[in-house]
C-alpha cells in the first residue's frame, strides 16, 4: 500500500508512482459498511485482467468509521491500493450534499490527478456506497483505453420510477438541451479516457461550492458539449443514491439547482443544439424486477401542496399550466395522468424562474417537490404491470416531449419578456 | 400742532417701510426657496419615476410582499413613490422657506420636525425590513411544512408572518416614541396569550393526536414518500 498526496498526514511514499493502464478511484466519507465489499470486488475484477496493470486508489476525506482499514484489508496488501487524501472545507460540512460525500469534487479532482500522474489511459471512478458493487464496469476499459471512447456513464438495471428525479426531470432535460441522450447524467460513477481527465483537471471548478454537490452533471455536461466520444455502460443493478437521512425536497433543490445553474452557465451552447443523438452501448441489458409502489401518498403530497403552494407556483406558472394542474389536483387517483408537454413546459417555467430570480432560488425549487411527486404518481399508475420496457418507452416519450417543448424555453430565455407567470398578468 | 402730526406720520411711514423693507427680503427669500423646491421636486418626482420604472419596481414590490401599497394608488407603487417624494420635498420647502421668513413658531415647527425626522425613517426601515423578512420567512415554513406533509401549512405559515408583522410595529412605534408602555404591555399580553392558548389547545384538546404522531415519527420514521428514492 502506499499513500500519496500533497496533504496526507500519513507517511508519503518516496517511490516515483508505478505506471498504470487503468487507474479505479473510489472516493470515500464514513463508508466503511460499503467500501471494504467494493475495493474486494474491484481488485477481483482487475486481477482477471492479466494483461492491464492497474492501481485503486482511495480519495477519502477523514473517516473516522474506519473505512480506510476496511478497504486496506479488502486490498490484502497490495502496492496497487493508493489513499489519496482530500481536504473536506467547514463550508462542506455545514451544507451536506444529498450523496452525502462532502468536497466531493476535490475528491474526483484527487483521483484524477493521482491517474493522470501514473499516465493511466482509463479511469473508472466507482461508488463506494454500491450494495451491491456495481459489476461490468470491466467493458469500459478497452474502449477508453484504445481511445475510441472518452467518457463512459453507467446505465444501471432499475425500474426508471426508483429514480425518478433522474429519469423524469435530469435526463429530459440534459437531453434536450444538450443533444445526448444520456440515462443518468448524475450518477456518481463514470470512466474517463486519459484525454477526458487531462481536459477536465484544466477547469476550475474543482472547488466551487456547487460544484462539491453535483460534480457528476459537470462531469456528464462537459463531455456532451466538449466534442468528447461518449459511451454508456450497463454495469447493473442499483439502489438510489441519496442518503436516507437527506429530504426528497432537499434533494431536488439541490439536483434540479445544479441542472439549472448549468444550463444558466452553458446558454450559448445548448441554445443552438437542435434534436439530440444516442450514445454507444457497451454490455449486455439485464432486465431488472418491477417495484410495487403505493402512489396514494404521493398523490396526497400534490394535493397538500396544491392548496398551499398555489401562490409560490403563480410566480412562474401561466395561467394555463396552473389551471391544468388545478385539474389534477381534482381528479381522482384512477385518472390522475399528467400530460408529457405539461410536465416539460412545468420544469422548463421553473427554470426561467430560476434565472430571473422571481423569488428565492431554494423556495422555489423546494416548490416544485409536490409537483415531481404528481409526476411521479401519474408515471407510476401509468406503467403499473406494463413491465420495465414499457416504462423505459414512456420515458422515452416524456424525453421527446422535452426535446419537442424546447423551443419554448429557448424563446422565454431570449425574450424573458415573454415569460408572463399568472402573478406578472395581475 | 400740523408739524407734530406731520412729523408722526413721516415716522409712521418710516417705520412701515423699515418693516416692509425688512420683511421682504425674508418673503423673496421664501419665495425663491418654495420655487426652487418645487423645481427639485418636479425634477425629483420625473427622476425617482424613471429610475424606478427601470428597476422594475412594481413587480418587485409585488414580489417582496407589498402587494397592499399597490392599492393605495391606481397608478401604481412607482408613482406613489415619486409623488412621495415630490410632497416630502414640497414640504420641505415650505418648513426652510417659513424659517426665512424669520417667524418663531413655524421655526421652533420646523426643527422639531426635522429632529423627528431620523426616527421616522428608523420606524419606516423597520418596517420594509419586517415585511420583507416576514414574507420570506412565511414562505420558508410554508414551503417546509408541505414538503413534510403538515396538513395546516397555510395556517402556521400565515401565523410566522402576522408574528414577524406584529413585531416590526412594535419596533417601529417604539422608534416613533409612540404608546411605548401601552404597547410594550400589549404585545406581553397578546404573546403570553397565544402562546398560553396554544398549549391548552394542545394539551387538553389534541394530548392523544400529538401522542400518537409522536409514536409513529419514532416507529416508522420512513413511512412517506421519501421511502422512494429519487437519484
Amino acid at each position: 500500500m502506499a499513500i500519496t498526496g500533497s496533504s496526507s498526514s500519513a507517511a508519503t511514499s518516496d517511490a516515483p508512482a508505478r505506471a498504470a493502464d487503468v487507474v479505479v478511484g473510489l472516493a470515500t466519507y464514513n463508508h466503511a459498511r460499503t467500501a471494504g465489499a467494493v475495493v474486494g470486488h474491484v481488485r477481483q475484477s482487475l486481477e482477471a485482467l492479466p494483461s492491464v496493470r492497474w492501481c485503486i486508489v482511495a480519495a477519502d476525506g477523514g473517516s473516522t468509521d474506519g473505512t480506510l482499514e476496511r478497504m486496506r484489508e479488502a486490498a490484502g496488501g497490495t502496492d496497487a491500493f493508493v489513499e489519496v487524501p482530500y481536504t473536506i472545507h467547514p463550508a462542506d460540512a455545514l451544507d451536506v450534499p444529498y450523496h452525502g460525500l462532502p468536497g466531493r469534487a476535490r475528491a474526483l479532482r484527487a483521483i484524477l490527478q493521482e491517474a493522470r500522474t501514473r499516465q493511466a489511459r482509463a479511469c473508472l471512478v466507482l461508488d463506494a456506497r454500491a450494495d451491491p458493487p456495481s459489476a461490468n464496469w470491466p467493458a469500459a476499459v478497452d474502449p477508453l483505453s484504445a481511445g475510441e471512447l472518452d467518457y463512459v456513464s453507467p446505465v444501471y438495471c432499475r425500474h426508471p420510477a426508483t429514480a425518478g428525479l433522474v429519469h423524469g426531470v435530469v435526463s429530459p432535460v440534459f437531453r434536450a438541451l444538450y443533444g445526448l441522450r444520456l440515462s443518468t447524467p448524475l450518477a456518481m460513477e463514470f470512466g474517463c479516457s486519459g484525454r477526458f481527465l487531462e481536459a477536465a483537471l484544466g477547469e476550475t471548478v474543482w472547488d466551487s461550492e456547487r460544484e462539491q454537490r453535483t460534480i457528476d452533471l459537470w462531469l456528464s455536461t462537459m463531455a456532451a458539449v466538449g466534442g468528447f466520444q461518449v459511451g454508456e455502460a450497463h454495469v447493473g443493478g442499483r439502489h438510489g443514491s441519496e442518503r436516507p437521512d437527506v429530504n426528497l425536497a432537499t434533494t431536488v433543490s439541490q439536483v434540479v439547482g445544479a441542472l439549472f445553474s448549468e444550463m444558466e452557465s452553458r446558454v450559448q451552447v445548448w441554445q443552438r443544439i437542435r434534436g439530440s443523438r444516442p450514445v454507444r452501448q457497451l454490455g449486455e441489458r439485464q432486465t431488472c424486477e418491477e417495484p410495487a409502489l403505493d402512489v396514494g401518498s404521493l398523490i396526497e403530497s400534490f394535493k397538500l401542496g396544491y392548496a398551499a403552494l398555489q401562490e409560490v407556483w403563480a410566480e412562474v406558472l401561466p395561467p394555463m399550466a396552473i389551471l391544468q394542474w388545478r385539474r389534477l389536483a381534482t381528479q381522482p387517483m384512477d385518472g390522475f395522468r399528467v400530460d408529457e408537454a405539461l410536465w416539460a413546459r412545468t420544469i422548463y417555467d421553473f427554470a426561467m424562474g430560476h434565472r430571473l430570480r422571481v423569488i428565492a432560488r431554494d423556495h422555489l425549487l423546494r416548490s416544485l417537490t409536490p409537483l415531481y411527486l404528481a409526476w411521479l404518481a401519474s408515471f407510476i399508475q401509468q406503467t403499473r404491470h406494463t413491465g420495465v420496457e414499457e416504462a423505459e418507452a414512456r420515458i422515452e416519450q416524456l424525453a421527446l416531449a422535452f426535446e419537442a417543448e424546447k423551443p419554448y424555453i429557448i424563446s422565454q430565455w431570449r425574450w424573458p419578456e415573454r415569460f408572463r407567470p399568472v402573478k406578472l398578468r395581475r | 400742532m400740523w408739524d407734530q402730526i406731520d412729523d408722526m406720520l413721516r415716522r409712521a411711514a418710516l417705520r412701515t417701510v423699515e418693516n416692509v423693507a425688512e420683511f421682504l427680503p425674508g418673503l423673496v427669500g421664501m419665495l425663491i426657496i418654495l420655487l426652487t423646491a418645487l423645481v427639485l421636486a418636479l425634477v425629483a418626482r420625473n427622476l425617482v419615476l424613471r429610475a424606478l420604472r427601470g428597476l422594475r419596481f412594481d413587480q418587485r414590490v409585488q414580489h417582496l410582499g407589498f402587494s397592499a401599497v399597490a392599492d393605495w394608488s391606481a397608478a401604481g407603487p412607482s408613482v406613489l413613490v415619486a409623488r412621495a417624494t415630490m410632497w416630502i420635498i414640497l414640504f420641505a420647502g415650505v418648513l426652510i422657506g417659513l424659517s426665512a421668513l424669520g417667524a418663531a413658531l413655524p421655526g421652533a415647527f420646523a426643527r422639531t420636525i426635522f429632529a423627528y425626522l431620523p426616527g421616522v425613517a428608523a420606524a419606516l426601515l423597520i418596517l420594509v425590513a419586517g415585511v420583507i423578512f416576514s414574507r420570506f420567512l412565511a414562505r420558508s415554513v410554508l414551503i417546509g411544512a408541505v414538503n413534510q406533509g403538515f396538513p395546516f401549512a397555510v395556517l402556521l405559515s400565515g401565523g410566522v408572518r402576522w408574528l414577524v408583522l406584529l413585531v416590526a410595529w412594535a419596533m417601529a412605534f417604539e422608534h416613533l416614541g409612540l404608546g411605548r408602555g401601552i404597547l410594550t404591555l400589549a404585545f406581553g399580553i397578546l404573546f403570553g396569550g397565544i402562546v398560553l392558548a396554544l398549549a391548552l389547545a394542545v394539551g387538553l384538546g389534541s394530548k392523544e393526536l400529538v401522542g400518537r404522531s409522536l409514536e409513529r415519527q419514532v416507529r416508522e420514521p420512513a413511512d412517506r414518500p421519501d421511502k422512494l428514492t429519487h437519484v
